[in-house]
Formats: structure tokens, C-alpha cells, sequence
């Protein structure tokens, strides 16, 4: 049973169609990348998968169980949208961590309010998590006094804290400096494990190419292209997946 | 003499500084209803929230009071204020009215000015709006909009004197009580002192509270 499986999603805002019906699989512990111009629709897919938009068509199954089906006439209530969320994780461009809270806290403060165990149990796991995006000498510092990439990477565990089934990334390391993507990339590199499916939206071709099992290719709001990184990126049969490829590795 | 008029300038400013504080008390959580009345998805209340908020803050508190104080009398030919405490009743319906509009308006600026991102953050973590609106975005809001609060409350501390057109003795109405009474101007300049030593105080706290919250940037 797929951990995930999404079938013909369709978003418009408006009059314009962002989403023409995107379908695809995921097996728990696979990565998937989503690559594609700007402006394609990434975005709005993996904000249709945390609900932050909702898809006027098409069925988002979790563990083979439906939690979104656009043709439902029953809207969903607030407390129903909630715990759907919950089966994802987003981890935001802007990395939108909470100023006025401490590494630690931004971490805690999620589990602390949905009461996942005791005080002292979210500490301790916060404070593995945090350990783990190699921040464990920055508990106490506040958000303003952290470079962009160790922001992302507080962003990361807060994220991992809540222990979604699938954990989405968009363009995690397209508002850092050069500098600063390589600890941000190797993060999430080191969160690949048999239990753990995510997905990355990203422009870092290099990347996508060794850490995933599948990648798609977006071009206005349809999958022109999936497969494994091997059938993408080597073997693009579509001659748009080409045209992007060339310009993505295309570096000078 | 001196003493006299101090103790008789204290007993006006007790009122102002009641006045003042019971403003507060009412227009900081109803301005807070206004803003969130204003940003309402439901156009009908945003737009008779908005006309109302129009209305106030486009006309001057003076004639807003008046018209608390003798309007219903006019319209029901009995007056409704007329028990002990009923003009400083009057005085504090009107001044929480206004301030919260004027509250309202610096709410809004500041809860608009968080960024959408914020809000998302909260909503993929699972939180409820409550959760969302106490636990992540007050203190932000509360850090953006302590100068123009500082301003409009300090503008509060001498808006208080204008209850005297309804014949409440707060301070004003003390000093000038001895220009008829004992010939003195002095008394009623000397009013300033108070407003001045007040204001300063407050200077100083909301100063203190922009330091405590200097920790964080957003
Ligand atoms: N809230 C919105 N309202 C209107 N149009 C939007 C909105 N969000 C995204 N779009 C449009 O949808 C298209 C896809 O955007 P997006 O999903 O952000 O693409 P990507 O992440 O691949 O760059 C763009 O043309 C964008 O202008
Ligand atoms: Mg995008």
C-alpha cells in the first residue's frame, strides 16, 4: 500500500488553471524530487497537500485511506482539516520560523500545544531533533542570530517534531546564499531512511539526482515527466524535460 | 494657599487618571473586536464596522461627547445619566468608543503587517487559529504597535480633559475653579505639571517595554 497516492488534482485560481490533473505514487521511505520551471505549480501542489490551498478535483489518499476528494460536497470542518494536516509536514522557502521564540522553543511549541506527551518527553525529543540539524550549541538562540541556513535547518526539525507521514520541502535552499545550501542539502540528505517519504521541490539538479528514487518534471501544471533519476535525467523522452534539463546544468 | 490648590488639582487629576485608566480597561480588548470586525470575510459587518469606525474617528470627540451625554435626554425627554456617578459614566461610554476605534485602526495595521508565512507556519503544525492568533502573532503584533499605541495613549492622557465641556471636575476644571472662586490663574497653568509628570512616567514604561522586546526581530 503507497503511503501516498494523489490522483488528478486540479487548482485554478480564477479563470487560470495552475493544476491540470496530477496523479503519482509514493512508497513509504521513497524521495521524490519535483523539479520544473517557476511558475509551473509546484508550489501550489505541495500547498494543496498541507491544505493550505484546496484542489477543486481530484482525491489525496494517505496509508490508503481517502483524507481529500474534490468532488466531496461535504466541506470539511476546521478540526477535520487539522488532523489531515498532520499527515504532512512543510518546511517553507522562507523558512517562517517564530521570532519570538527561542531554537528550542520554535521546536517544542507544536507538540507542546497538540499535547504529544509530557514536558519533559517533547524536550528530550526536541532536543534530539535539533541535535540532528547539528544545532545542539544554538538551543537558546533566538531566530534573528542564526545565518539563513542554520534557520532552515531549525526549520527542519520543527517540522520533524510533529513526525509526519510525508515531509515536504519547497525550494529549501533557493532564499540562501551559495554558501550556505550544502549544510541545508546535507540535512536532508541524512533524514533518507526507510521510514521517512519526502518531497523536495528544488532547482539543485545535483542533488535531486543523487538523493532521490523518483523525481518529476513539472511544465505548466502537468507531470510531463516522471520516473526514476536514472529515466529523468538521463533519458528525458519529452523534449520539454530536455530543454529544461539543459538550461538547469547549463551553469555559465 | 499652595497646599490648597495642590490638594485640590489632586482630587481633579484622581478623575483624570480614572478616566485614563478605565479608557484603557474598555477600548484595548473592544478596539481588538473592532479590528477583527473590519478585516471580517462577511462584508456586511467589515462595511458597518468600517462606517462606524469612519464615523468616530471623523468626528471630534468633543461633539461625540455631548452628544452621549445630552442625546438620549433629547430623544427620550428623560435624561439617562442623571444618577451620582452618571456625567464620568457618560464621559468613559464615549472615550472607550472613540479609543477603540482609533485602537481598532492600529491593531489592524499591525496584525496585516505579520507575515502570511507566520499564519502558515502555525496551520501545517497542526494549531488552531486561537493557538495561531495567541501563540505566534500577538507578540508580534503587541512589539509592532507599541510606538503609534505609545502616541495615541499618551494623546488619550490630555484628550481627558475635554470631559470638562460635560461638567466633570477631572483637573482642568480644578485649576480653573480658582480663576472664579480666588482670582488665581496660577492653578490652572500649573495643571501642566501633572499631565507632564504623568506622561513622562508613561514615556519611560513604554520605553521599557520596547527594550523587552528587543530581542526579537520580525
Ligand atoms: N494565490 C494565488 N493566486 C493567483 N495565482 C496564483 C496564486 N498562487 C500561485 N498562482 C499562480 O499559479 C502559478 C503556479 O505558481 P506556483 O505553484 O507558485 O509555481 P512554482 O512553485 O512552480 O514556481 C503561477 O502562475 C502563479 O502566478
Ligand atoms: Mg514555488
Amino acid at each position: 500500500m503507497s503511503v501516498l497516492e494523489i490522483s488528478n488534482i486540479r487548482k485554478n485560481f480564477g479563470k487560470t488553471e495552475v493544476l491540470k490533473g496530477i496523479s503519482f505514487t509514493l512508497e513509504k521511505g521513497e524521495v521524490l524530487s519535483i523539479i520544473g520551471s517557476s511558475g509551473s505549480g509546484k508550489t501550489t501542489l505541495l500547498r494543496c497537500l498541507n491544505f493550505l490551498e484546496f484542489a477543486e478535483k481530484g482525491t489525496i489518499s494517505v496509508n490508503g485511506s481517502v483524507i481529500f476528494d474534490g468532488d466531496s460536497t461535504k466541506k470539511m470542518t476546521d478540526s477535520e482539516i487539522r488532523s489531515n494536516r498532520l499527515h504532512f509536514g512543510l518546511v517553507f522557502q522562507s523558512f517562517n520560523l517564530f521570532p519570538q521564540y527561542s531554537v528550542l522553543k520554535n521546536v517544542m511549541l507544536a507538540p507542546t500545544l497538540l499535547k504529544r506527551g509530557t514536558p519533559e518527553e517533547i524536550e528530550a525529543n526536541a532536543k534530539a531533533l535539533i541535535d540532528r540539524v547539528g544545532l545542539s550549541d544554538k538551543l537558546d538562540s533566538y531566530p534573528c542570530e542564526l545565518s539563513g541556513g542554520q534557520q532552515q535547518r531549525v526549520a527542519i526539525a520543527r517540522a520533524l517534531a510533529l513526525n509526519p507521514d510525508i515531509l515536504c520541502f519547497d525550494e529549501p535552499t533557493s532564499a540562501l546564499d551559495p554558501a550556505l545550501t550544502g549544510e541545508v542539502l546535507k540535512v536532508i540528505k541524512g533524514l533518507k531512511s526507510s521510514d521517512r517519504t519526502m518531497i523536495v521541490v528544488t532547482h539543485e539538479m545535483e542533488f535531486a539526482k543523487i538523493v532521490s528514487d523518483k523525481v518529476i518534471f513539472m511544465a505548466n501544471g502537468v507531470i510531463e515527466e516522471q520516473g526514476t533519476p536514472e529515466e529523468v535525467f538521463d533519458n528525458p523522452k519529452s523534449d520539454i524535460t530536455r530543454a529544461f534539463l539543459s538550461t538547469s546544468f547549463e551553469k555559465f | 494657599m499652595f497646599a490648597e490648590v495642590l490638594k485640590a488639582l489632586s482630587d481633579g487629576f484622581l478623575v483624570t487618571l480614572q478616566i485614563f485608566a478605565f479608557t484603557l480597561l474598555g477600548a484595548l480588548p473592544l478596539g481588538l473586536i473592532i479590528a477583527f470586525g473590519s478585516m471580517s470575510r462577511f462584508l456586511p459587518l467589515k462595511g458597518l464596522v468600517k462606517t462606524i469606525v469612519w464615523i468616530i474617528r471623523g468626528t471630534p470627540l468633543m461633539l461625540q461627547l455631548i452628544a452621549i451625554y445630552y442625546g438620549p435626554g433629547l430623544i427620550t425627554g428623560n435624561n439617562i445619566w442623571s444618577y451620582s456617578n452618571g456625567r464620568l459614566a457618560a464621559v468613559l461610554v464615549a472615550f472607550i468608543i472613540n479609543y477603540a476605534c482609533y485602537f481598532s485602526e492600529i491593531y489592524r495595521g499591525g496584525i496585516e503587517s505579520i507575515s502570511k508565512g507566520q499564519v502558515e507556519a502555525g496551520q501545517v503544525l497542526g494549531m488552531t487559529k486561537s493557538q495561531i492568533f495567541f501563540k505566534i502573532i500577538l507578540l508580534q503584533v503587541i512589539k509592532r504597535i507599541i510606538p503609534p499605541m505609545s502616541n495615541e495613549i499618551i494623546t488619550l492622557v490630555k484628550d481627558t480633559s475635554l470631559s470638562r465641556v460635560i461638567a466633570v471636575y477631572e483637573i482642568i476644571w480644578a485649576g480653573q475653579s480658582f480663576i472664579k472662586g480666588a482670582g488665581l490663574i496660577w492653578p490652572l497653568f500649573f495643571t501642566a505639571v501633572f499631565y507632564l509628570a504623568f506622561n513622562g512616567l508613561l514615556t519611560i514604561l513604554f520605553g521599557l517595554a520596547e527594550k523587552k522586546l528587543s530581542y526579537f526581530k520580525s
